[in-house]
């Protein structure tokens, strides 16, 4: 009888293991397909988050570097040169409280947020320009 | 008596070899799924040839051949996996940090669930993620751990004793960087997580996943370890 219940069992695996050895094959095959599932959707489903289609991926990188370093002149280098110094190096403009654990001011980005901010700032900076215009037509 | 020997060793060498050859068809097969599965954005081209070498080592163990157990394939292929999609990472953010693909995909995973792959992001002289103490856990991890971890799973998918031994080493490994990521990301935790979009909870429904050398080590420190060769 146990004979037949060892022959059952996988090579390696003693009876009093079997049992363990049974669940971390089923545990190692849902790793497996999440890891696969997340590989393959991670990407496109952050794309769509962030804006793409509406933002390219570069305008998607330009909003990040507005965000993180808080200067809305900022723009993305694309292509990067090779040997170019980093793109935040030296920077002065992002805010953060500061201290042995500091803590970044931005906000979180919502679904499709990036589109918002850079049509409001767009919208914004149409009218100071048209407002800056107009007071400069005034101006005899 | 010889004769009876002569007939015996052929007939074990045959089966030996019908064994070998059946291991090796389903091999090509699950290697042609790892690759794609390892690169992350091809992995569901990879999956069905993964799970179709699978069935066919299982359905030549049930026909009698001496293939490898189950358990010790999913191992070693999902630790490669496991190392594979942890270096695409990492690689990217040590050497690739300035690529449109890292300051896309990277910075946005980072936005979306870990802000030390966000914040103060490339402004460091090497580059990518300024987080306290992640530089370091990618210098040492990158080219070590998941390295050794990728040469431990070939070793043990070989059935060989020190494949089998250094993926023990390697997996604890693990638990040491594990335990020591984890940490450091809970002493700068405003840095990892402030102005996240999934915080805490979403990370960790992210990497819960790449937990496999935790599953590996129960297995590894039971498995009779004889069906391992020298």
């Amino acid at each position: 009888m146990s004979e037949t219940t060892h022959q059952k069992l996988p090579a390696g695996t003693e009876p009093a293991f079997a049992g363990m050895h049974k669940w971390l094959q089923r545990g190692l095959i849902v790793c497996l397909v999440a890891l696969v599932l997340e590989g393959a959707l991670t990407f496109p489903l952050l794309a769509i988050w962030y804006g793409w289609p509406q933002l390219s991926l570069q305008e998607i990188c330009s909003e990040f570097e507005k965000i993180r370093f808080a200067d809305e002149s900022r723009e993305c280098i694309y292509p990067y040169p090779l040997f170019a110094p980093a793109e935040g190096q030296g920077q002065k403009t992002a805010q953060d409280v500061w201290g042995a654990q500091p803590r970044p001011k931005y906000e979180r980005v919502e679904y499709r947020g990036l589109i918002k901010r850079r049509e409001a700032r767009l919208a914004r900076q149409a009218a100071e320009k048209a407002a800056a215009t107009a007071t400069t037509t005034q101006a005899p | 008596m010889a004769t009876t020997l002569t007939s015996n060793s052929t007939a074990y060498d045959a089966h030996q070899e019908l064994s070998r050859q059946a291991q090796w068809r389903a091999d090509k097969w699950m290697l042609f799924g790892t690759f794609f599965i390892g690169t992350a954005v091809l992995g569901l081209i990879g999956l069905p040839f993964f799970l179709y070498g699978l069935s066919l080592q299982i359905r030549a163990a049930k026909e009698g051949l001496s293939v490898r157990p189950v358990l010790v394939t999913l191992i070693g292929y999902l630790v490669a996996v496991d190392a594979a999609l942890n270096s695409l990472g990492w690689a990217l953010d040590l050497i690739g940090n300035h690529t449109l693909l890292a300051r896309v995909f990277l910075m946005s995973w980072g936005n979306m669930f870990d802000g030390g792959y966000f914040w103060h992001y490339n402004e460091l002289a090497i580059g990518g993620a300024t987080a306290p103490g992640e530089k370091a856990w990618v210098i040492a991890l990158l080219p070590l751990m998941f390295s050794m971890r990728i040469a431990a799973a070939i070793g043990f998918l070989q059935m060989k004793r020190w494949g089998h031994q250094w993926l023990v080493v390697t997996c604890w490994f693990g638990v040491i960087a594990w335990t020591g990521y984890v940490a450091n990301m809970t002493i700068f935790f405003d840095v990892r997580y402030s102005g996240v979009v999934f915080p805490v909870v979403g990370w960790w429904l992210y990497d819960i996943f790449y937990i496999t050398p935790y599953l590996a080590i129960p297995y590894l420190h039971t498995v009779n370890r004889e069906i391992f060769t020298d």
